[in-house]
């Protein structure tokens, strides 16, 4: 097995600083819109699906940039692990492991189809 | 307060969750639910969010420590993310009831598997597939030397991580638990490199239903962004700590609280 081992430590540098990106924009988001007395999950007790459209469509109309800064923060998080599999395939295409690559290519594909599922058409 | 409560308590959840090599979704779902009284589905969004969170911070540790097989995660990747997949189907048509039934049957579980003495088992020849694609690896032991192992039962180990990922997106955990007792039995991996690897999974596992619920609108900033602050400072704090605390004797209580927090998770179900 060929050693790529500076690439694979510096995917995971770029993986923690991502992490504390995505931290520091939720910190901001939550710290914008603090209110000691509030119970924020008073509207969450029984389960009411609203598409993403509506709700950024709604934080934007209402000028709710706290909230929309912590939504910048959740997609930083959740997209994390789609750079590392796209690094990773990035990995096997240098190493000329083609089959390997290409299975990380399918994994990718299948991750964005994945988030296509929660699309309400 | 309450937020202030929320992120006090996923601090702690990435503490110990680090601390006894857990994805923090264990401690957030039963919180988020019978403290908080959040209905589960968006507990479980909002946990999916927070086990990204841990499987990206602790990547760099494990990458060091030349433990996770990439080779090998990329190719199980495929069964979890097709699992996951699965799981976001299904959730839509379980009811909250069911979700609680199987979190506690889940953490009941998990205890149980806690409990268990872990031995190295390993590969005499490589699966066929495993010899093509160059699954096996080395990795160093305790006393530095580098130990070669082989790859078994690949197409086994591919089934159990669908099943992995179905239980992921149904119930907001990373399933490492079921990933490492299916590289560890079935594909006979040695345990550090099982435990390394399934780290580097469960965040692509989570990604997958993850973004289906954030699209679908599932993951709201309310409570995910708590979780996933706490999650972050915690795991944190837990990778810093880890040589200082008596990580076994903190094993062994936080199966007791397994179990109590699995019957009371099971009593919610029961009660509906």
């Amino acid at each position: 097995m060929k050693n790529d081992s500076k690439l694979e430590l510096k995917i995971s540098v770029f993986l923690r600083a991502g992490v504390i990106l995505a931290g520091a924009l939720i910190a901001v988001g939550q710290a914008m819109k603090f209110r000691l007395d509030a119970n924020p999950f008073f509207n969450f007790q029984t389960y009411d699906p609203i598409p993403l459209q509506e709700l950024i469509l709604f934080h934007l109309q209402r000028r709710d940039y706290a909230t929309l800064v912590s939504y910048a923060g959740l997609v930083v998080l959740i997209c994390l692990p789609l750079f590392r599999v796209l690094f990773t395939a990035y990995l096997f295409i240098r190493q000329k492991e083609f089959a390997l690559a290409g299975i990380a290519s399918g994994v990718i594909l299948a991750l964005l189809l994945a988030m296509g599922l929660g699309v309400e058409l | 307060m309450y937020g202030i409560l929320l992120i006090g308590i996923s601090v702690f959840a990435g503490f110990l969750g680090s601390l006894l090599g857990l994805g923090g979704g264990i401690i957030v779902v039963p919180a988020l639910t019978l403290i908080f009284n959040v209905d589960i589905r968006y507990a479980v969004a909002a946990s999916l969010v927070s086990i990204i969170a841990t499987s990206s911070g602790a990547a760099a540790s494990f990458l060091r420590d030349n433990l996770t097989n990439l080779r090998v995660a990329v190719l199980l990747e495929v069964g979890t993310v097709a699992g996951a997949m699965t799981g976001f189907l299904m959730a839509a048509r379980i009811n909250a009831q069911a979700l609680f039934l199987l979190f506690g049957g889940f953490l009941f579980f998990s205890a149980m598997m806690m409990l268990r003495k872990k031995q190295d088992q390993r590969a005499l020849i490589d699966h066929p597939w495993s010899a093509t694609l160059g699954l096996g690896g080395e990795f160093k032991s305790e006393t530095g030397e580098l130990v070669a192992y082989k790859v078994a039962a690949v197409p086994l180990g591919l089934v159990a991580m669908y099943g992995a990922g179905i239980l992921s997106a149904l119930l907001g955990i990373g399933s490492g638990i079921f990933k490492v007792l299916a590289m560890d039995n079935a594909m006979k991996l040695p345990m550090k490199v099982s435990s390394a690897t399934s780290n580097f999974m469960i965040g692509v596992t989570a990604t997958a239903s993850a973004g289906a619920y954030f699209m679908r609108g599932d993951i709201r900033p309310e409570i995910a962004g708590p979780v996933a602050l706490g999650i972050i400072v915690g795991s944190w704090l837990g990778a810093r700590a880890m040589i200082h605390l008596p990580a076994k004797l903190i094993r062994k209580i936080f199966v007791l609280v397994l179990v109590v927090v699995s019957v009371q998770m099971i009593l919610r179900g029961l009660r509906g």
